[in-house]
């Protein structure tokens, strides 16, 4: 049997089995609570989890099959977890919270690792398939209300509008960099390659960007645009601020530019020489040899410039929280000034999963160029 | 419908050519050949201006290239070299139909030409949709050169175009290329530092040394005593006299009389290396050929 699909599965097993918390009970959302472990909390339900889990182990069973299965045991897990919870609060306070411990996570990671092993022979359809009916699996716990006495549903409920607006403008502040990213990183990658005198140079410049810390990036950026408005204040009435968007969007920025660069100057380099030359011997001119030739041939490099560029930008985005541009990473850094760890989860969350999902899409494109 | 003359090509400091004329006919199939660095590429890639003449005047088809649009110029003239350099992106067809495309013909008539090529150059139909990493190296090959005929240019420049494949394949594509040109008439011109390849491909050779041209030549003269020594032992390697034989015809030395009774018979296509090498086998002096006989003495009175 694989390690990658065996690993997983005995983590899952031992998180069911162990004495590890798996649903934290407590009085309020602040203080900690007491834990519960998994027989105690799901019963019987985890005798049905563990099955699901054994069933998608042997070679022979058809990966379709024991994807699904691995699926199954993580979408049953989160749902029995909810029944516990809302078992576990009976009779307590309105005050009172039952929030996942480390045990479920453990276990839910352990089944969805196990399902992307299985899941990794399929094709880009059986995959997608396989992506959709999760989350519409998950969609349909969630509006059945079966999950709504855990800790993080309350939580989500108290502040949905927040989370959503968040996610939404999380996702303008990332789109926005990787665009801005663009426009500056692939008019100078071709121009190193037509002048290679430009390459070292600028790849020196957008290198360095990277050596500085994120959080001291975005922090130095209020104090330099301040100054900036301060010597040039036509650009407030462009709406540039020192604190908001505008530094998050650049500091962001700046660390993106060296992954495109990059891939589409090393795209554009790699064009085979001898499809080039034959190219040109047919009587293709310049431009005609950078559309039909050196283009397509750098395509699948710079689709996986994109690819980090992307998922770096969504993650990056986070820290633009500190500099009042909002997004997902407030929310974290509000949970975390408030020592309230649902509140940083569900910021946290929806950052991982749109970075995942993100990085499947472009991935699936890169294997298709 | 092709002239060189008195060119001077120099990179940087270095001179490619130093004062080269030539003259090839319509119809020829002129090998360039010499050692490495002689300037044989140089000299193909003069005529369709991927090198200009430092000095000198290129003329194909009686025009100057250096009065004509580079990409008509090298559109009208097809060029397959040794790395081949197919489309990697591109399929078969795609590949073969480029110049055809940058022509402006219709879609119809780019099909039926590309179908007709793969015929020619006996590629499966079923290998027009794959991409040319799922082709063995002398298919590959055959695309190219496909590709070089699809506009069906009079004049195809050729670099090398055997080089990278193993010597059964190039002995076929050899063959292949002797019926293409022998089918289609075509003006070829072939560099190739392999002499055998000069000697069995060439109507008129050309050896080069140095940017010069040292002799220019039918392969048969070029190997025959007197000629030039350069030239001689660099297509002739040790034996000279054998290669000439083996250029020659048996019917040059054929002799009315009939051969005496028992005489071993030499097939009609051979060549006099052919029968030489039937009496050392059969250790008679006179050969039975084309109803007349065939003698040891007239055979080395060619060489």
């Amino acid at each position: 049997m694989r390690f990658t699909v065996a690993l997983p599965a005995v983590l899952a097993l031992a998180a069911l089995l162990l004495p590890l918390p798996w649903l934290m009970v407590a009085p309020n959302r602040l203080l900690p609570g007491v834990p519960l472990p998994a027989l105690d909390a799901l019963g019987w339900q985890a005798a049905s989890t563990g099955l699901l889990i054994l069933a998608a182990l042997p070679p022979r069973m058809p990966a379709p099959v024991a994807a699904c299965a691995a699926l199954a045991a993580a979408l049953l897990l989160t749902a029995a977890t909810g029944m516990a919870a809302e078992h576990a609060l009976e009779g307590r306070s309105a005050a009172a919270r039952a929030g996942f411990g480390i045990g479920f996570w453990l276990a839910l990671a352990g089944s969805l690792a196990l399902c992307l092993a299985r899941g990794a022979l399929l094709g880009t359809v059986g995959r997608v398939a396989l992506m959709l009916g999760g989350a519409a699996a998950t969609a349909l716990l969630f509006a059945s209300g079966i999950l709504n006495a855990l800790s993080l549903v309350v939580e989500y409920q108290a502040r949905a509008a927040a989370v959503n607006a968040a996610v939404v403008q999380h996702l303008l502040l990332a789109g926005a960099a990787l665009l801005l990213a663009l426009l500056l990183a692939v008019p100078l990658a071709w121009a190193s390659f037509r002048l290679p005198r430009l390459a070292v140079p600028t790849g020196a410049a957008f290198a360095a960007v990277q050596v500085v810390p994120g959080i001291a990036l975005f922090a130095l950026l209020i104090p330099l645009l301040a100054a900036l408005l301060a010597a040039f204040p036509a650009l407030r009435e462009l709406g540039l601020a020192a604190i908001g968007p505008a530094p998050a969007v650049i500091a962001t920025t700046a660390y993106l530019t060296l992954p495109l660069f990059r891939s589409v100057l090393g795209g554009l380099a790699a064009a085979n020489p001898h499809a080039v030359a034959a190219a040109r011997a047919m009587g293709m001119g310049e431009t005609r040899v950078t559309w039909e030739v050196r283009i397509p041939l750098a395509l699948p490099v710079f689709i996986g410039g994109l690819r980090v560029a992307l998922v770096q930008a969504i993650g990056l985005m986070t820290l633009g929280g500190l500099v009042g541009a909002g997004g997902l990473g407030a929310v974290v850094f509000e949970g975390l000034a408030q020592f309230a760890s649902d509140l940083m989860l569900l910021g946290a969350l929806p950052i991982v999963a749109l970075a995942l999902v993100a990085d499947t899409v472009v991935g699936a494109a890169e294997r298709r160029t | 419908m092709i002239a060189i003359e008195d060119v001077v090509v120099r990179f940087g400091a270095a001179e490619a050519l130093r004062g080269v004329s030539l003259e090839i006919g319509a119809g020829e199939l002129c090998a360039l050949v010499g050692p490495s660095g002689s300037g044989k590429t140089t000299l193909l890639r003069l005529i369709n201006r991927l090198v200009a003449p430092y000095r000198g005047v290129v003329r194909v088809r009686g025009e100057d290239v250096a009065r004509l649009d580079p990409a008509k110029l090298r559109q009208s003239i097809g060029y397959a070299m040794q790395s081949v350099g197919l489309f990697p992106h591109r399929s078969v067809a795609e590949n073969i139909g480029i110049v055809p495309r940058l022509r402006g013909w219709d879609r119809p008539r780019i099909a039926a030409r590309t179908a007709e090529l793969m015929a020619l150059l006996h590629l499966d139909p079923e290998l027009a949709s794959r991409l040319p990493h799922a082709l063995s190296g002398g298919q590959a090959q055959r695309v190219g050169i496909a590709r070089a005929l699809a506009a069906d240019p009079d004049i195809l420049l050729m670099d090398e175009p055997f080089g990278a494949v193993d010597p059964i394949t190039r002995r076929d594509l050899r063959a292949e290329l002797r019926r293409v040109h022998r089918a289609t008439g075509k003006t070829i011109v072939l560099v190739t530092h392999d002499p055998e390849e000069a000697l069995e491909l060439g109507t008129k050779l050309v050896v080069l040394r140095a940017g010069r041209v040292v002799t220019v030549g039918a392969p048969a003269a070029l190997v025959a005593p007197g000629a030039d020594a350069f030239a001689r032992e660099l297509l002739g390697g040790k034996q000279p006299g054998l290669q000439r034989l083996a250029l020659l015809p048996a019917t040059i030395a054929l002799q009315a009389g009939p051969a005496p009774n028992g005489a071993p018979e030499l097939p009609a296509e051979a060549s006099l290396a052919d029968a030489l090498s039937l009496m050392a086998e059969s250790k008679c002096t006179v050969l039975a050929f084309a109803g007349g006989s065939l003698h040891a003495d007239a055979v080395l009175r060619q060489a």
